[in-house]
């Protein structure tokens, strides 16, 4: 196996270790870089190929460490938990807890982050060695093509191709290989600006309302373009991306409306009125203009859906609703009042009671009281009374009784 | 007007107790199958791995999609609704 070990450069650090172990050479302090694990490696073990590549031995070293530490271990299914942790961190992402189901993600997003890191460096330079030596084509051609290396047909394709189309091919070759979002980002940025400084915006507005502007902005842009009917292509790109913004902040579409709204009734009404009057004045002009804005919007569904908001009551010719029902009543109330109905009131009785009383105190006198005096003259008045009415039917009993009696 | 569902409303409107997976917003039937047949056959193991993914949106989505062959929009329902319902009893 001897024969067969590469540089120990390329050995990973690890491996390098137990080397060191197997060697019995003491092994370097545990967080030291892995030069010094290369440099004890040689000098205790000895490589063919570090004597023969001797002078070029520590420029190769330094630039395969320097090229492992730029690229981070390029395979994140091969990191440990913490390694692939670290490496997450390193690119600015704090990673949650990587156990089996979110492993998967993470190094996902690792492959992710590492890409488009490649890619930006390589973008870097393919920009500057275009603008670099432009006359010489050829050779321009040539470079970035190894330096591209995934794509070998296009190497055979940009190499036949003329001189004077070498410009173009090598112009879309980047913008190809760049990124697919960069020209979108680049046309979108070019467009955002001039219209953000075309806005009115009087005062130093909060980023809200400047972000709700450059939205009605681009909106209203799209109705020009529209009408002046460009390129296919920039208007699939801008609805594109235009579709992308509206559908992220379709759910927040209302707060910049309304804010924009709102902003405009305060150039409109500079009276300070409520603020349902304002939304009631600018809501009118502003449906309208949302309809003109949007008079193919079947084409393409932006997503903005401006409802219309309840007017109030009493001010949108609505009639007021002056009769209330009656007040709920319980229903223990409901049972009070009829039992009530069935009794006899409280005053009768009363009264009643008050005749009972009576009666009841003239019983009691005339029955215990034993002076005779006021009892007497009661009875008298009594008897009096009933005396008289029998002395009545007497005297005429008694006419009667000798008439019949003298007839005899 | 939010543009949340009836069952969004209903999931976030109260402690999710032992509720079936299809009862958060976005998983329908076949999803939930899915879910089930992953060992996610409850609503609360899907807050976990919520959780687990340190409750950032973007991540559940992307874990949703590749699990059960969400759509973007199932998963971002999905994803929203379990974030209200942490802030809320969380």
């Amino acid at each position: 196996m001897s024969q067969f070990v590469e540089n120990p450069a390329h050995l990973s650090k690890s491996r390098l270790k137990s080397d060191l172990v197997a060697h019995s050479v003491e092994l370097p302090p545990v967080k030291s870089k892995k030069e010094v694990y290369v440099g004890l490696h040689l000098q205790h073990i000895g490589q063919k190929n570090a004597v023969d590549f001797s002078s070029d031995e520590e420029d190769q070293v330094q630039d395969v460490s320097d090229k492992e530490e730029d690229t981070e271990m390029p395979d994140p299914s091969g990191l440990t938990d913490d390694d692939l942790k670290a490496a997450l961190l390193e690119h600015g992402v704090k990673a949650g807890p990587i156990v089996a189901s979110t492993r998967a993600l993470y190094e996902k997003k690792l492959r992710k982050l590492l890409q488009s890191n490649g890619h930006g460096c390589l973008n870097g330079v393919e920009k500057g060695v275009l603008y670099s030596d432009s006359e010489e084509e050829e050779e321009n051609g040539e470079e970035e093509d190894r330096e591209l290396g995934s794509e070998g047909e296009k190497e055979e394709t940009v190499k036949q191709s003329d001189q004077a189309q070498q410009g173009s091919s090598q112009v879309e070759l980047c913008f190809q290989n760049g990124g697919f979002v960069y020209p979108q980002c680049f046309l979108l940025s070019s467009r955002l600006f001039p219209s953000g400084s075309q806005s009115v915006m009087p005062d130093g507005e909060s980023s809200m309302s400047s972000q709700a502007f450059s939205i009605t902005h681009m909106v209203e842009e799209m109705e020009s373009r529209r009408s002046l009917s460009t390129s296919s292509d920039t208007e699939r790109a801008l609805n594109g991306s235009n579709v992308q913004k509206h559908w992220s902040r379709s759910n927040r579409l209302d707060m910049p409306i309304v804010d924009t709204m709102k902003n405009q009734s305060l150039y409109y009404t500079p009276k300070a009125s409520s603020y349902e009057w304002k939304m009631k004045l600018t809501q009118e002009p502003v449906k309208d203009t949302v309809k003109n804005m949007f008079p193919n919007t079947d084409a393409t569904t932006t997503g903005i859906y401006a409802t219309r908001r309840r007017p109030i009551k009493g001010a949108a010719g609505r009639p007021v609703q002056y009769a209330y029902p009656d007040t709920p009543v319980s229903p223990t109330t409901l049972e009070k009042r009829e039992v009530e109905r069935r009794l006899v009131p409280i005053q009768i009785q009363i009264l009643v009671f008050l005749i009972v009383t009576c009666l009841l105190y003239l019983i009691y006198v005339c029955v215990e009281d034993n002076s005779f005096g006021p009892s007497v003259a009661l009875l008298d008045r009594f008897y009096q009374g009933s005396d008289s009415e029998e002395g009545l039917l007497l005297q005429a009993e008694t006419q009667d009784v000798p008439a019949p009696s003298r007839q005899e | 007007m939010s543009t949340t569902s009836q069952k969004h409303r209903d999931f976030v409107g109260e402690p999710m107790g032992d509720k079936e997976v299809t009862a958060l917003s976005g998983i329908g039937e076949i999803l939930g199958k899915k879910l089930e047949q992953q060992g996610f056959d409850k609503a609360y193991v899907v807050l976990g791995q919520f959780l687990l993914l340190k409750k950032d949106t973007e991540m559940f989505t992307d874990w949703l999609k590749d699990a059960s062959g969400a759509n973007s929009r199932q998963a971002g329902t999905c994803a929203q609704c379990l974030k209200e319902w942490c802030d809320a009893f969380l």
